[in-house]
């Protein structure tokens, strides 16, 4: 058959995100967890997606749960669906990024549930942050992480789950996730200590100005003018430089030289830094915390881009960067908060790996590049729905370029909160799936990345294709209905949506499509 | 890490045609924060060459400068030091230590730079230090016979000044540098 009709799973009126009157199944939830059951005593659902701001320092009760039904096996890994809070309450956040509360539950299992939040700097918690998957799923990670060995698989697997906010776990987590942690908790120390005073070594040979390596290198004698009431009037000596280093040298050697030319580097690092999330007062503001944030950002960056003098510094970089740091930096053990720079610099430069070819220019046009990636993301969809990929690419003349590239290259940063991209990262983090080698397709042949990927980069990317696919899927209607500018306008600005229900979504797109 | 230039004397279209290619080379605009010329440019249009290289430009008027605009004396303060700029016709003996030396304690600075001899110079007295860039380019004095052509970078760096002298001694550059500190830091007062 031509047309590839949508899935019929994604057209239940499960996932749809408008309050509808009439909602499906309304099975109890005492067996199963996953179903949605409608707000029967939980009033009309609210018409109005805009609530009430919350006080800020409204402080989350982890109350008693009842006993958690562990995870059908069958269900695929996106537990966080709204059972405990009502319907209306998913409304998509507006662009306050006003919190969503709902206390009326009408499922007699749910104890009185008195919600949240936050840290005063993220500005939406999702919803699906409910207090008994959240702790259930902190009690896992506190085991897993607890034990002296970790295992990376199981980690992983409840990782791409959601990874809660609470108690710092994020951050150590990703940094395992990351590689900068090894999954000997023995080893930890040592590796740590190593890795820190590594990074102080880099800054100070990279981070210093020429003055001060010409005062390093210099065996001349300085006159010291030490003696305030000496008469002493004398022509001051001349001294020799050294090895031609004075600040005009037009030579390719000289520390001057390198360091005009870095400066100019350095000029666009500081400018974007400062641009960096500016709505969070981590980042920016006059406060002296967000000084040295931006400081310890511009350090990292800088150390980065002078030790790879082949791709160095591209704007966007800062992006990939915050998230990074936020969470390091926020982390409640005080020495790992202390240590953020070093750490985060390391944990970047890893992530930065797996995707540094989409931000080298040269490499655009090549099969590791971004043009391929984003063939890869339209391809994907030509897979999945061939009718919105049909009415993007032929119809309406979308070229994905247009979205996708600021989609694929700054891992979905910019399209939504700082919240909602920690919680994605999660899942993109934990999840590089497939072996190295490749992966079994159902007839039998084998999956592998194409000549000059590293499987893990490939694989990471498929996971980064297959959430940007969801995002398209998800708002098809609106897409199908829309012609270039409109549908332009929405891709570029991407309206706020439910992130767990997303990476359901881009979960189920796995492997080959079902039909 | 203040990059400063000192220069002047040069004589340019009179005596001189044009600044050393080699000095040219040398001065792009970028590098330098702050240029300080003593004088005897002569024309506008050495004014505008050195403008390109940075534009914090102080000038003082020499005795054959063209702009009649320029003031006699000038003083900045860049970083922890003070400096104080004249073109030096003025200070009689020419070059005189001891003449130069009251100037700079009139101006009340910790460097003075002055011109008028075309020959480089630096000394150090009680109240400070007095440099005499020489001429950029080399140009005829009637006091100074077979001028180098020659100019002063300086760094400053906190309390510390390093400064470059380069010299086109037989069509080569040549650079020396000569290293100054000062005890105590100077109270800034609005500039």
């Amino acid at each position: 058959m031509v047309k590839k009709k949508v899935p019929d799973w994604l057209n239940s009126s499960l996932w749809s995100t408008t309050p509808s009157a009439a909602s499906s199944s309304t099975a109890t939830t005492d067996t199963n967890i996953f179903d949605h059951h409608s707000p029967t005593t939980a009033s009309p659902p609210l018409e109005s997606p805009i609530n009430p701001p919350l006080p800020p320092t409204a402080i989350r009760d982890e109350e008693q749960q009842q006993p958690r039904h562990h995870h059908n096996h069958h269900h695929p890994q996106k537990p966080e669906i709204k059972d405990k809070l009502s319907k209306s309450s998913i409304v998509d956040d507006d662009d306050n990024n006003n919190i969503i509360i709902n206390n009326n539950y009408s499922d007699d299992n749910i104890i009185n549930n008195k919600i949240i939040i936050t840290n005063n700097d993220i500005r939406n918690v999702d919803d699906d942050e409910s207090s008994a998957e959240d702790i259930s799923k902190q009690a896992l990670l506190l085991t897993e992480l607890s034990k002296k060995v970790i295992n990376m698989g199981e980690l992983r697997r409840i990782a791409s789950q959601g990874i809660p906010d609470g108690a710092g776990i994020r951050s150590t987590v990703w940094k395992l996730l990351l590689g900068y942690l090894a999954p000997d908790r023995s080893l930890w120390s040592s590796e740590l200590a190593k890795k820190r005073s590594q990074y102080k070594h880099f800054k100070e040979e990279l981070l210093m100005n020429p003055s001060e390596i010409a005062r390093r290198l210099e065996k001349t004698t300085v006159l010291n003018n030490d003696n305030g009431k000496s008469e002493s009037r004398c022509v001051l000596s001349r001294s020799e430089i050294t090895h031609g280093e004075h600040p005009l040298s037009l030579g390719k050697s000289s520390v001057w030289n390198q360091f005009f030319q870095d400066s100019e580097i350095i000029e666009q690092i500081d400018r974007d830094v400062k641009r960096t999330h500016p709505d969070l007062h981590f980042f920016s503001g006059d406060s002296s915390h967000a000084k040295s944030n931006q400081e310890a950002l511009r350090n990292i960056l800088t150390v980065f881009a002078k030790l790879n003098p082949g791709i160095r510094y591209v704007q966007g970089m800062n992006e990939i960067l915050a998230p990074l740091f936020y969470i390091f930096k926020n982390d409640p053990d005080e020495e790992m908060a202390a240590c953020a720079e070093a750490d985060t610099f390391f944990c970047f430069v890893e992530l930065l790996s797996g995707f540094r070819d989409h931000f080298c220019q040269q490499l655009d046009n090549s099969v590791v590049g971004i043009r391929s990636t984003i063939t890869r993301l339209s391809q994907l969809l030509k897979e999945h729905d061939e009718e919105l990929w049909r009415h993007l690419e032929i119809t309406t003349k979308v070229n994905p370029q247009f979205y996708a590239f600021r989609w694929i290259t700054l891992l979905l940063t910019q399209e939504f909160n700082l919240a909602d991209s920690l919680h994605i990262w999660d899942t993109l983090l934990s999840d590089p799936e497939g072996p190295q080698d490749g992966i079994l397709l159902e007839n039998g042949s084998l999956m592998v990345p194409p000549v000059g990927y590293k499987p893990v980069q490939y694989w990471t990317e498929e996971t980064l294709l297959r959430v940007c696919c969801a995002m398209l899927i998800l708002i098809r209607r609106r897409l199908l209905a829309g012609d270039f500018t409109s549908i332009l306008k929405l891709l570029q600005n991407y309206p706020p949506t439910n992130i767990s229900h997303m990476l359901y979504v881009a979960n189920k797109l796995r492997g080959q499509p079902s039909h | 890490m203040v990059l400063v230039l000192a220069l002047g004397d040069l004589h340019i279209p009179h005596r001189a045609p044009d600044l050393p290619a080699k000095f040219k080379s040398m001065l792009v605009p970028g590098k330098i924060q702050h240029v300080i010329c003593t004088g005897n440019l002569s024309i506008k249009e050495v004014h505008d060459y050195l403008k390109t290289l940075c534009p914090d430009l102080h000038i003082t008027r020499g005795e054959y400068d063209e702009d009649t605009r320029y003031p006699e004396t000038k003083t900045l303060t860049i970083g922890q030091f003070k400096l104080g700029l004249c073109h030096g016709h003025q200070v009689v003996p020419w070059g005189d230590l001891d003449s130069l030396a009251m100037l700079q304690r009139q101006l009340d600075v910790d460097i003075l730079v002055t011109g008028h001899t075309h020959q480089f110079t630096a000394y150090k007295h009680e109240g400070g230090v007095v440099i005499n860039p020489g001429s950029a380019t080399g140009a005829y004095s009637n006091i100074t016979y077979d001028a180098n052509p020659s100019f002063v970078l300086m760094d400053i760096d906190g309390l510390r000044v390093v400064v470059y002298v380069y010299e086109l001694i037989d069509g080569e550059v040549k650079v020396d540098k000569i290293d100054f500190k000062k005890t105590t830091a100077t109270t800034h007062s609005a500039h």
